[in-house]
C-alpha cells in the first residue's frame, strides 16, 4: 500500500512539460488526455533520430553516470540514439544506478532524465526509455509491496505515467480488441463449404486490452494496469529491444510468480523465502507479461540467446506453478503450452526435417 | 528428362556420375579439376562429354560442388553464369502478354524449354542456399526471390501442372519455403511477412504438407516475434471475407486452419499446433472457443484424459464451471485418473463456490491433500478444504454439524497459512471467515495483512476492513478507512465505495450527509454516460464502471429507511427502467427490487401487497435472508393465526444465518407473543449480543 503522499510524482510534476492532470476532483469532467504528448505510433529505426536531441540526451545523461563513456565521440559512426540503446556500457551504468534503493524517488536525477527523454517525443529516444521498462517495472511493483523497507517510487511512477499517458492518447479511448475468426466464414486464407454468410454477428470479439483512462496519479487499484500498459508498449517494440532488457523481465517475471526453488529440488528449510517479491498477478498484468514471455521463448534465435532461453523457462516453470497454486485456469493453459512448446521444440530437433534441402542424389542430371 | 527416373531405383553407394543427353559420365575426373581450381576445364569436359551449353554444364557442376559440400566452389560456379540474362531469354516477349491471356496453357508452354528454365532455376535455388550456408542472408534472400519472381514471369498463367516435371515444382516449393525464413534471418521482418502472405495467397500449387508447414510458421512468427504486422493489401481482400487485422487474429486463423485440415484428413497431426493455438486463444480469454477446437480434434489424437482435463480448464476459464466439474469428475472416475492434482483442485476449487457442492468439493480437496508432497501444493489444498468446509456450513442442517464444520473450515484455512503464510487470496478468507464468527480481533488483523500483501490495490481489503470497524460501531474510523480507498482508486470504480459511506452515514444518523454522497454517486453517473455514452449490456467492460442500476438501489434503499416512500418510488422506477432481468438476474438484482417494493407498501400501509411482495421473493430465491426476515416480521403484525408461519420463517433465516441480529429479534417477539416468555428472553439476549457486532453489511458481501 502507498501512502497518498508517496503516490504522487513529486519531481516530474514541476516540470513544464508535464502529463499529470488531476483526474480525481471533479466527476462530471472527466481530465482531458495529456496535452503535450503527440502521439506517435510508427516507430522509425534508431537511427532515422534527430541528431540534435539524441545528442543532447547522451550529454545530458553522461553527466549522471558514474564513470565517463569511453565509446562517445560526437563525430563517431553510430548515431546517438542507437549508441544509447545498444551501448552495453551505457546499459549497464543505468540498470547499476537503477537498481539502488533509492533510485525511484520523485528527485532522481535519473528518472528524471528517463521522463525528460519519453518526452523527447521522438520515437527512437522513447526506445532507450522502453528498453528500461521490464527493469523499472520490475523494481517498482516489488519495492511497493515491500514495507519493512519502504522506498521512495515518484520517480518511477512519473516514468510509468508518462507511458501510460502516451499510450492512452495513442488508444483514443478504444480498446485493443481480437475478432476471434469462426472458419464457418471464408477468409483470405480459406473458403467457406457453409454457404449461409451472416456477417459478422455471430463472431466473438475478445478485449485484449480495454480503452484507458487518464490517470495522473498511481492508485493502488489501478498500478497493475498501469505497469500492464507499460509492458504492452515494451512488447510492441520488444523485436529491437536488447537481449539484457529481456532478462531483466524474465528475472523479475520469475519473482512475482513466488517459486524460485526448482521443482525437482526439495529443500524445505525455509517455505516462506520464495514468497519475497511474490506480487498479485491481475489479467491485466499477467496478460502482457504471458506475450513477453512467450516472445523470450519462441521468438527469437534460441540457439543465439542460450541464456535468455534459460531464464525464459525458468519463469515459466514458475509462472506455471503460480497458476495452478491460484487455481487460474486461463494462466494455466497460457503457460502450461508455453512449456510443452519448448519442450516440444527440444524434442523434434533431434530428426527435424529440413524441407528446403535438396535431395542428394547420386545420379547429377538436367 | 531422360535419366532423372531411372536413378532413383539405381544403388546409393555407387560412384557418382552426370548424366545428359542420353550420355553419362564419372564425376571423379572432374571434381578432381575442380579441386584444382579449374572450373573452366571441368566445364569444358563435361560440355564435350555430354554436349551441353555453357549454362547447363555450370549449372550441373554448380550442384556436384553443393553435394559435396563445398559450397564456395558452387557459388563460384554459380557466378560465372548470367542467371538473370538466361531468365530474360525464358520470358514470353512483354508484347505478347495480353494477348496469349485467351490462348491455352499448353501453346504458350511450347514456347519454353522446359528443362533449360528448370535448370536455371535450380542453379539459383542453390546459389541461394549456398549464400545461406555462408551466412550472406539478405543477399541470399535476394536470389531466392528472383527464384520466385521469375516463375511468376515464365509462368504468367499459373505453372501447368500436367507439363511440368516434379523438379520444377519441387525447386518452387523449396524456394517458396526458404524465402521468409532467410528473410526473417536476415532481420527483414516486414517482407518475411509479406513473402509468408505472398506464399499462402499465390498459386504456387503447392502440396497439403508444404502448405500446413508455411502455415505454421507464419502463425508462430505472428505469435511471438513481436513484429506487429500491418494488414493484409487490399488486392487479396474478397468481399464478405474474414481479414485478420491484427497479429492475433492472423495466427489463430490460420492455426484453426490447420486443424481443420488434420480434421478432414489431409494433413498429419502436428501437436504443437493445439498448443501455440491454446496460447493464443488463452491470451484473448477465449478459452470457451478453444474448447470448441479441442472437440473437433479426431478422438483418439490426444489421451482421453488430458483432454477431460483441458476442456474443463477451458469451461471454468470461460467461467463454465457446470460442464468443467461434469469433465473433471469423469476425468477423477476411480477407473480414470482418481489422483490428478490438477484436476483434483480444480473441482475442488469449483465446489467451493457453491454450498451444494461444498460436500463433494471436500472429498477432492482431502484426496489432494494426501497425494501431494509438495509443500505449496499443500496450502492450496488445504485452502480449498477450507472454502468447501465452510460453504458446507452454510446449508447444513443442524446446529451442531454446522458449528464443528465451521471451526474445520477455519482450522483448515490457518493450516493453509502456515505453507503460503503471505497468500493474499487465503488472507482475505480467513479475514472474512473470522468476522463472520464475530473474532473481530483476528479477522482485523487478517485485513490489515491483506491490504499490506496487496498493496491496497484490491478494494475488497478495504471495504471488508470498514466493515470489521462497522461491526464495532467504530464508524469514523471505518469511515477514514473507505476515504484512503477513494483515495486509491480511480472515479469510475468509486461506486461500492460510495454507496458503503452512504450507509455508515445512516448508521451515525446523518442521512443528509448519506443523500449528499448519493448525490455525488449521480453525478458521477451523468459524467460516466457522457464520456463513455450509455453503458453497452458488454459484461467485459463492466466492472470498472460505476453501475447505475445498483445507484438508483441504494438511493431507494436510503429512502425506505427515512420512510420517504414517494422517493422510494422515483428510485425503483429508475432502477427498474434500466435492467430487463433475465432468469439469471432475477433472482438477486431482482429481488432486491421486489423487497423494496414490499417495504414500500409496507410503509404505505398496504400489507396486503407487501405480504405478496415478499411472498414472490422467497419464491424466486428461498435462500435469500433477508427478505425472510421481512416477512416474518410483517407476519408477526398480522396477529395470532401467522405467528406460526412467521416463527417458521424467522427459524429458517436463522439456518441460514445464525448471527443475523434481526432474524433473533424478531423471533423472539413471536414467541412473546405466542406467550413463550422464556424462549423470547433467550432470543433477545442473543440479538442484543449480536448488536454488538453487526457490521453494516454482511461479511461476506465483500468476497
Amino acid at each position: 500500500m502507498s501512502t497518498p503522499s508517496n503516490s504522487h510524482p513529486s519531481s516530474p510534476t514541476t516540470s513544464p512539460t508535464s502529463p499529470c492532470v488531476d483526474s480525481t476532483s471533479s466527476p462530471t469532467t472527466p481530465a482531458p488526455p495529456p496535452p503535450t504528448i503527440t502521439a506517435t505510433t510508427t516507430t522509425e529505426a534508431a537511427t532515422t533520430s534527430s541528431p540534435t536531441k539524441a545528442q543532447a540526451a547522451l550529454e545530458s545523461l553522461t553527466s549522471l553516470l558514474p564513470t565517463p563513456v569511453s565509446s562517445l565521440s560526437p563525430t563517431s559512426p553510430p548515431p546517438p540514439a542507437f549508441l544509447l540503446l545498444t551501448s552495453p556500457e551505457i546499459s549497464s551504468q543505468i540498470s547499476t544506478l537503477l537498481r539502488q534503493p533509492s533510485s525511484g524517488s520523485g528527485d532522481n536525477h535519473l528518472c528524471r532524465w528517463l521522463y525528460d527523454t519519453f518526452h523527447s517525443s521522438d520515437p527512437s529516444l522513447q526506445l532507450i526509455v522502453l528498453r528500461f521498462i521490464p527493469l523499472i517495472s520490475g523494481l517498482y511493483l516489488t519495492r511497493v509491496t515491500q514495507h519493512h523497507h519502504r522506498q521512495p517510487l515518484a520517480g518511477f511512477e512519473a516514468i510509468l505515467l508518462a507511458l501510460y499517458a502516451h499510450e492512452t492518447t495513442a488508444r483514443n479511448n478504444q480498446p485493443i480488441t481480437v475478432t476471434v475468426p469462426d472458419l464457418s466464414h471464408p477468409s483470405i486464407y480459406h473458403e467457406s463449404s457453409s454457404p449461409q454468410r451472416n456477417n459478422s454477428t455471430d463472431l466473438n470479439i475478445a478485449v485484449i486490452s480495454h480503452s484507458l483512462e487518464p490517470h495522473g496519479t498511481v492508485r493502488s487499484t489501478r498500478r497493475a494496469r498501469i505497469v500492464g500498459v507499460a509492458l504492452e508498449l515494451f512488447f510492441s517494440k520488444i523485436w529491437i529491444m536488447p537481449l539484457e532488457s529481456k532478462l531483466d523481465f524474465c528475472e523479475f517475471l520469475e519473482q512475482w510468480s513466488g517459486h524460485q526453488k526448482d521443482g525437482d529440488n526439495n529443500d524445505e528449510d525455509k517455505s516462506g523465502d520464495d514468497e519475497e517479491g511474490k506480487i498479485l498477478l491481475p489479467w491485466e498484468l499477467l496478460g502482457p507479461c504471458l506475450r513477453i514471455l512467450g516472445h523470450c521463448l519462441l521468438g527469437g534465435d534460441t540457439e543465439k540467446e542460450v541464456l535468455l532461453h534459460e531464464k525464459a523457462f525458468r519463469a515459466c516453470k514458475s509462472l506455471y506453478y503460480r497458476a495452478m497454486h491460484d487455481v487460474n485456469p486461463k494462466a494455466i493453459l497460457a503457460a502450461g503450452s508455453l512449456l510443452k512448446l519448448v519442450k516440444m521444440e527440444k524434442d523434434s530437433k533431434v530428426d527435424e526435417v529440413d524441407y528446403t534441402e535438396i535431395r542428394s542424389s547420386r545420379v547429377i542430371s538436367i | 528428362m531422360p535419366g532423372s527416373q531411372s536413378s532413383d531405383h539405381e544403388e546409393e553407394t555407387g560412384e557418382r556420375e552426370f548424366r545428359a543427353n542420353g550420355n553419362s559420365m564419372k564425376t571423379a575426373e572432374v571434381e578432381a579439376k575442380l579441386d584444382e581450381g579449374n572450373i573452366q576445364e571441368a566445364e569444358s569436359s563435361l560440355r564435350e562429354g555430354l554436349s551441353l551449353n555453357f549454362e547447363e554444364a555450370r549449372a550441373l557442376l554448380g550442384r556436384l560442388e553443393y553435394q559435396r559440400g563445398n559450397v564456395e566452389g558452387a557459388l563460384r560456379v554459380f557466378e560465372g553464369i548470367d542467371l538473370q540474362a538466361a531468365i530474360q531469354r525464358f520470358q514470353p516477349p512483354l508484347g505478347d502478354k495480353t494477348s496469349k491471356r485467351g490462348r491455352s496453357r499448353t501453346e504458350s508452354m511450347h514456347s519454353v524449354p522446359q528443362h533449360s528454365a528448370n535448370l536455371v532455376l535450380e542453379a539459383i535455388y542453390l546459389k541461394a542456399k549456398s549464400l545461406q550456408k555462408l551466412g550472406r542472408l539478405t543477399e541470399a534472400a535476394g536470389e531466392c526471390k528472383s527464384v520466385l519472381d521469375a516463375v511468376e514471369k515464365i509462368f504468367q498463367n499459373g505453372i501447368p501442372d500436367l507439363q511440368v516435371d516434379g523438379r520444377l515444382q519441387e525447386t518452387v516449393r523449396q524456394a517458396v519455403e526458404l524465402l521468409p525464413e532467410l528473410l526473417k534471418q536476415a532481420g527483414s521482418h516486414d517482407e518475411a511477412i509479406a513473402t509468408y502472405r505472398r506464399a499462402l495467397l499465390s498459386q504456387w500449387s503447392l502440396d497439403n504438407d508444404c502448405c500446413a508447414r508455411i502455415q505454421k510458421n507464419f502463425a508462430v512468427f505472428l505469435l511471438y516475434s513481436g513484429v506487429e504486422a500491418a494488414a493484409p493489401s487490399l488486392s487479396v481482400q474478397i468481399d464478405g471475407s474474414y481479414i485478420p487485422r491484427n497479429n492475433l487474429e492472423e495466427a489463430i486463423l490460420l492455426l484453426m486452419i490447420l486443424i481443420r485440415k488434420y480434421a478432414l484428413g489431409k494433413i498429419k497431426w502436428d501437436p504443437s499446433v493445439m498448443e501455440h493455438l491454446t496460447f493464443a486463444l488463452s491470451l484473448c480469454s477465449q478459452t470457451s472457443v478453444l474448447a470448441r477446437q479441442l472437440e473437433e480434434v479426431m478422438p483418439g489424437t490426444f489421451n482421453r484424459i488430458d483432454r477431460w482435463i483441458a476442456l474443463a480448464l477451458c469451461h471454468s476459464g470461460a467461467l463454465e464451471n457446470k460442464e468443467a466439474l461434469n469433465l473433471l469428475r469423469k476425468a477423477l472416475h476411480d477407473n480414470e485418473r482418481p489422483n490428478d492434482l490438477m484436476a483434483l483442485l480444480l473441482a475442488a476449487k469449483i465446489c467451493s463456490e457453491d454450498p451444494l457442492l461444498a460436500a463433494e468439493g471436500v472429498s477432492y480437496a482431502r484426496r489432494a491433500l494426501t497425494i501431494t508432497s509438495e509443500e505449496h501444493f499443500k496450502g492450496v489444498a488445504l485452502r480449498v478444504l477450507g472454502l468447501c468446509l465452510g460453504k458446507q456450513a452454510k446449508v447444513s442442517s443442524s446446529d451442531y454439524e454446522r458449528s464443528s464444520l465451521q471451526l474445520e473450515a477455519l482450522k483448515s484455512l490457518e493450516e493453509a497459512i502456515n505453507f503460503e503464510f503471505n497468500n493474499p487470496d487465503l488472507l482475505l478468507e480467513l479475514a472474512v471467515q473470522y468476522a463472520e464468527h464475530r473474532n473481530v480481533h483476528a479477522a482485523l488483523r487478517y485485513a490489515k495483512q491483506f491490504i499490506d500483501a496487496t498493496g491496497g490495490s484490491i478494494l475488497k481489503g478495504w471495504r471488508l476492513l470498514a466493515l470489521i470497524l462497522s461491526s464495532q460501531k467504530r464508524y469514523s474510523e471505518a469511515q477514514v478507512v473507505i476515504d484512503a480507498a477513494l483515495d486509491e482508486t480511480a472515479k469510475w470504480e468509486q461506486g461500492p465505495l460510495l454507496r458503503m459511506k452512504a450507509k455508515l452515514k445512516i448508521f451515525q444518523s446523518l442521512p443528509m450527509d448519506a443523500i449528499e454522497t448519493y448525490r455525488y454517486l449521480l453525478a458521477l453517473v451523468q459524467a460516466q454516460r457522457k464520456s463513455f455514452g450509455p453503458v453497452k449490456a458488454n459484461h467485459q467492460v463492466d466492472d470498472d464502471k460505476v453501475n447505475e442500476f445498483e445507484v438508483w438501489l441504494g438511493l431507494a434503499n436510503l429512502y425506505s429507511n427515512l420512510s420517504h416512500w414517494k422517493d422510494v418510488e422515483v428510485c425503483l422506477e429508475k432502477a427498474l427502467s434500466l435492467r430487463q432481468f433475465s432468469a439469471a438476474t432475477l433472482h438477486t438484482e431482482g429481488n432486491i427490487c421486489i423487497i423494496l417494493l414490499g417495504a414500500m407498501y409496507e410503509g404505505q400501509g398496504l400489507a396486503k401487497e407487501a405480504l405478496a411482495a415478499y411472498a414472490n421473493a422467497v419464491l424466486l430465491d428461498p435462500n435469500y435472508v433477508p427478505c425472510k426476515i421481512l416477512l416474518g416480521a410483517l407476519l408477526l403484525k398480522m396477529g395470532p393465526q401467522a405467528l406460526p408461519v412467521a416463527r417458521n420463517v424467522l427459524s429458517d433465516a436463522l439456518r441460514l444465518e445464525p448471527t443475523n441480529r434481526n432474524a433473533w429479534y424478531y423471533l423472539g417477539m413471536v414467541h412473546r407473543d405466542d406467550g413463550r416468555n422464556g424462549d423470547a428472553a433467550e432470543c433477545f439476549q442473543a440479538a442484543s449480543m449480536l448488536e454488538e457486532s453487526e457490521p453494516i453489511e454482511s461479511f461476506s458481501s465483500v468476497l
